[in-house]
């Protein structure tokens, strides 16, 4: 047995089977003490009993022998070792109590059920648990130079959002979600400038808690982007994760002169509906909606407060049908009541929105079309707004072209975004992508304005992940 | 006169963009047919907790709840998705068969999937099949993949489209010499 102990000692194996070895060496020089001292303390009337106990702890010291020899074998051939049985990952838990002089234990139906994850007995807790209660980062930023004919333009370099994206998983059922963004520039709310050139501001994009109660229902509060349509919930705040250098003129976000009310303040609820091959999903949302009361250069999200009691409604259903994988199709309505201080009366925002996407890792073709429908209260007069976009690429290795035309017409007369008017042209590039988390774009547009010379840009940008 | 070449430009470039996407391309992730047997390959088993409910999936099933489009089992529980690091052969299977993505595909649509918050926990990224045996065995939610030689009793073993490794139109194989 000393033979076998001192060999242990010399082993030059892992740490956690040098720690199993250390325990078992305690508990065999324990045994080696105690075994004479119950042989000493044993009395004459009792020798059968102390026959009894001396049998009882060799066969133990057997076990353990037995399993020390198994321990040594371990860790040479640890990935094809032959997995444990129940049996013996019970006696693993059990090793623990026993170098710590507890009653030996008796592996049974308890020690075999399934355990926790902070099991003492696992054997990579740390990577078990990397997900609980750890806040997580994750950053997105892009650089561009761009020049146009626009008169007044200038070309030049430009920061892009920095956005450091943020989860934690707080438990089994919730999460929480945000998007943190720096981002520098002057605002530009329906076409009001607000803020200052070349000023870096941080904006709260997403603030979300998520509870996930099964895939049917699951519920978020905070500050989200509102399901209108496809393009808005899928990209959010990072050009990396899209094709083009940019968003659709459509889903331009509120401070950049965006028509939508990309973000909203209040609830979603989402999940799956039962329907087999179609694939149905719901989004139902309610929130503060999208500021319209002058003056235009204050935050156009709702955070704090809504200017007026009613409640922005939106709902979305959409399917992904088996039958072809990456393809969605799928339709959002959506309504709140505007109170412009410059308008007499308030008015009626309704936005219907449908899409079509198609998307594999090699392909895809995005179509969107809405239209946004103001409605003055105690007026017949309505302002409709159609608005869509085609987008298309196909990725050939690192490559991948693109093409997008894209179109909004607006009235002079709209009451909330006089300043749109029509905006229509194509957009043709190319993403070359570095690596996995670099992208390399480059990007031709054209935008006819009308009664005003169309205008021609070019963009080069580095968009990457960190 | 600008933007009339402008225009043409742009339909010119969609024009070849359109004409060079083939209807392999397009329908690509679609069902892919078993990957024929070949001296060496192994059968890949899908293995989940002993207290799963779950007996049988489809391979679009499967394919669902590994993409993370699914959050929750039957029973409530949710899903943890346990995969093996890069490199090994097992992972290689799966990427393949029921992911229908490479290496890069597959981080960019958990990353994704995070960052929209469809998908609610990120899979969790093991060593060793020992290691993911005993994770699976532990966590009641989990389901990873081992190869069917490094199954044993802890786990449970599930059909796919009715069939278990060894079967012989079983669909999940590593392949022993990958064609390149």
């Amino acid at each position: 047995m000393w033979f076998r102990t001192s060999t242990i000692l010399r082993s030059p194996n892992g740490f956690a089977a040098r720690a199993a070895r250390g325990r078992a060496l305690v508990v065999l020089l324990g045994l080696a003490f105690v075994v004479p001292m119950l042989r000493a303390q044993q009395a004459p009337s009792g020798a059968d009993e102390d026959k009894r106990t001396i049998q009882i702890l060799l066969d133990r010291i057997d076990r353990l022998e037995a399993r020390v020899a198994k321990l040594e074998a371990a860790p040479a051939s640890q990935a094809a070792a032959p997995p444990p049985s129940k049996l013996e990952a019970a006696n693993t838990v059990s090793v623990q109590p026993l170098s710590q002089a507890a009653p030996p234990p008796t592996p049974g139906p308890a020690e075999a059920e399934p355990q926790t994850e902070t099991s003492v007995d696992h054997p990579e807790p740390e990577r078990m648990d990397m997900s609980k209660t750890l806040l997580r980062i994750r950053g997105f930023g892009d650089v561009s130079f761009h020049g146009d004919n626009v008169h007044g333009d200038t070309s030049s370099f430009s920061l892009g959002q920095l956005n450091l994206f943020v989860t934690s998983d707080i438990s089994e059922k919730f999460k929480f979600l945000g998007e943190i963004v720096f981002e520098s520039g002057p605002d530009n709310f329906y076409g009001v400038p607000g803020g200052h050139r070349n000023e870096v501001g941080v904006d709260v994009e997403r603030y979300l808690l998520q509870y996930s109660y099964n895939d049917y229902f699951n519920l978020a509060v905070g500050r989200y982007h509102t399901a209108i349509g496809y393009y808005n919930t899928a990209y959010h705040h990072s050009t990396w994760f899209q094709t083009t250098t940019g968003r659709p003129l459509l889903f331009q976000f509120e401070d950049s002169g965006g028509i939508l009310p990309v973000h909203n303040v209040g609830a979603s609820a989402s999940g799956r509906i039962p329907s087999g091959p179609l694939g149905l999903h719901y989004v139902a949302e309610v929130g503060n909606g999208r500021a319209s009361r002058a003056p235009l250069d204050d935050e156009p999200v709702q955070n704090e407060v809504d200017e007026n009691n009613h409640k922005a409604f939106n709902l979305a259903v959409f399917s992904r049908p088996t039958a072809l994988q990456g393809l969605q199709l799928g339709f959002s309505a959506y309504r709140d009541l505007l109170t412009p201080a410059n308008e007499p009366t308030a008015i009626g925002e309704t936005i219907l929105a449908a899409h079509a996407i198609y998307m594999v890792p090699t392909f895809e073709w995005l179509n969107e079309a809405l239209v946004i429908r103001h409605s003055p209260q105690g007026s017949s007069r309505v302002f409709q707004t159609p608005g869509f976009y085609t987008q298309i690429s196909k990725r050939w290795g690192s490559y991948r072209p693109y093409f997008r035309y894209q179109y909004i017409n607006a009235s002079s007369s709209e009451p909330i975004f006089p300043d749109i008017k029509l905006r229509a042209g194509p957009s043709v590039g190319l993403r070359y992508d570095a690596s996995e988390s670099v992208a390399l774009k480059l990007q031709y547009d054209y935008t006819a304005l009308r009664q005003q010379p169309g205008s021609n840009g070019l963009t080069l940008q580095l968009g990457f992940t960190f | 006169m600008k933007r009339v070449a402008g225009v043409w430009m742009s339909v010119a470039a969609a024009a070849v963009l359109l004409l060079a996407v083939s209807p392999r391309a397009i329908l690509g992730a679609g069902g892919r047919a078993p990957q024929a047997e070949t001296p060496g390959d192994q059968d890949l088993a899908i293995i989940v907790n002993q207290s799963n409910p779950v007996e049988n999936l489809s391979m679009q099933e499967l394919r669902t709840v590994f993409l993370g489009e699914r959050s929750h089992w039957p029973n409530g529980r949710r899903i943890t998705l346990v995969m093996m690091e890069p490199g090994f052969a097992e992972r290689k299977a799966v990427l393949r068969d029921i992911y229908h993505m490479n290496e890069s595909d597959f981080s960019r649509h958990f990353l994704q999937g995070l960052f929209t918050g469809e998908v609610f926990v990120s899979p969790k990224t093991l060593a060793t099949p020992v290691g993911v045996r005993k994770f699976v065995f532990n966590v009641p939610g989990a389901i990873g993949y081992v190869r069917a030689s490094d199954v044993d009793d802890t786990v449970k073993v599930i059909r796919i489209e009715g069939h278990l490794p060894d079967d012989k139109n079983y669909g999940l194989r590593i392949q022993a010499h990958p064609a390149k």
